[in-house]
């Protein structure tokens, strides 16, 4: 449960100031400007929670192919964590699952 | 030695029917309980759609077993699945020290929880009192 935390707020801070150091400066911020009204300078974006922290599913079971299919797009590839927010531990559980499943062919390995 | 929980799924030949897979399946548990293992439990979940083509295969039956055995058990069992006709594919996961752990992150949370409720205000026990 604290890692949860930990993450989501290093994730809400991070992201948007590492944006405007990048891309920042005139057409992004202006952009933003017309969305956001003020001169806002971070624009608001849900914060992702971990679906299986806020599920409290603390095995994530190979078995489980509905759950596991949420996190595995059409493609069948695992996406990256910062698409759905889930934490560092929950990743590397469900990267395991997936892995799992995809032997037992749950999963496809690539679709298509 | 303690032993050590672990989940046994295999994919039998689709083209069996279901008698020869209850046979087959009967023959896992064999090979579980003749190096000293105990089946705990037996899923048939009939047969299913292959999320690829195994051996020429798109579907095929699955059987999970779940048994308690030793590693050099395990290691039996996997080389006769190996070698068994009928099954395409197989895989074993042990599962007590994930569940374990599982386990105690609930008794965790839930320990935590209480804690939590005992902080904020008054137990309910003593608002009780309070009025009486």
């Amino acid at each position: 449960m604290s890692s949860q935390g930990m993450n989501g707020d290093s994730r809400s801070f991070g992201r948007p100031s590492g944006r405007s150091g990048g891309a920042g400066g005139g057409a992004g911020a202006k952009g933003r400007d017309g969305k956001e009204g003020g001169g806002k300078r971070y624009f608001f974006r849900r914060r992702k929670v971990c679906k299986f922290c806020a599920d409290k599913i603390d095995y994530v079971d190979y078995k489980d192919v509905k759950l596991i299919s949420q996190f595995v797009p059409e493609r069948g590839k695992i996406l990256p964590r910062r698409m759905f927010g889930t934490c560092a531990e929950h990743q590397r559980k469900l990267t395991e699952a997936v892995n799992r499943a995809r032997h037992i062919a749950l999963l496809p390995y690539a679709a298509d | 030695m303690s032993d050590r929980i672990y989940e046994i799924l295999f994919i039998a030949d689709p083209n069996l029917g279901e008698p020869e897979v209850d046979a087959l399946a009967a023959q896992v548990q064999g090979f579980v309980e003749k190096d000293g293992g105990t089946l705990q439990k037996m899923e048939k979940w009939g047969k299913k759609r292959l999320a690829y083509d195994v051996r020429r295969h798109r579907e095929g039956y699955y059987v999970l077993l779940v048994a308690e055995g030793t590693g050099a058990m395990v290691k039996e069992v996997e080389r006769r699945l190996r070698v068994a006709d009928g099954i395409i594919r197989y895989l074993t996961v042990r599962v007590d020290e994930e569940l374990r752990k599982a386990e105690r992150r609930k008794a965790q949370r839930a320990l935590g929880e209480e804690k939590r409720r005992g902080r904020s205000g008054h137990s309910p026990a003593r608002d009780t009192e309070v009025q009486q």
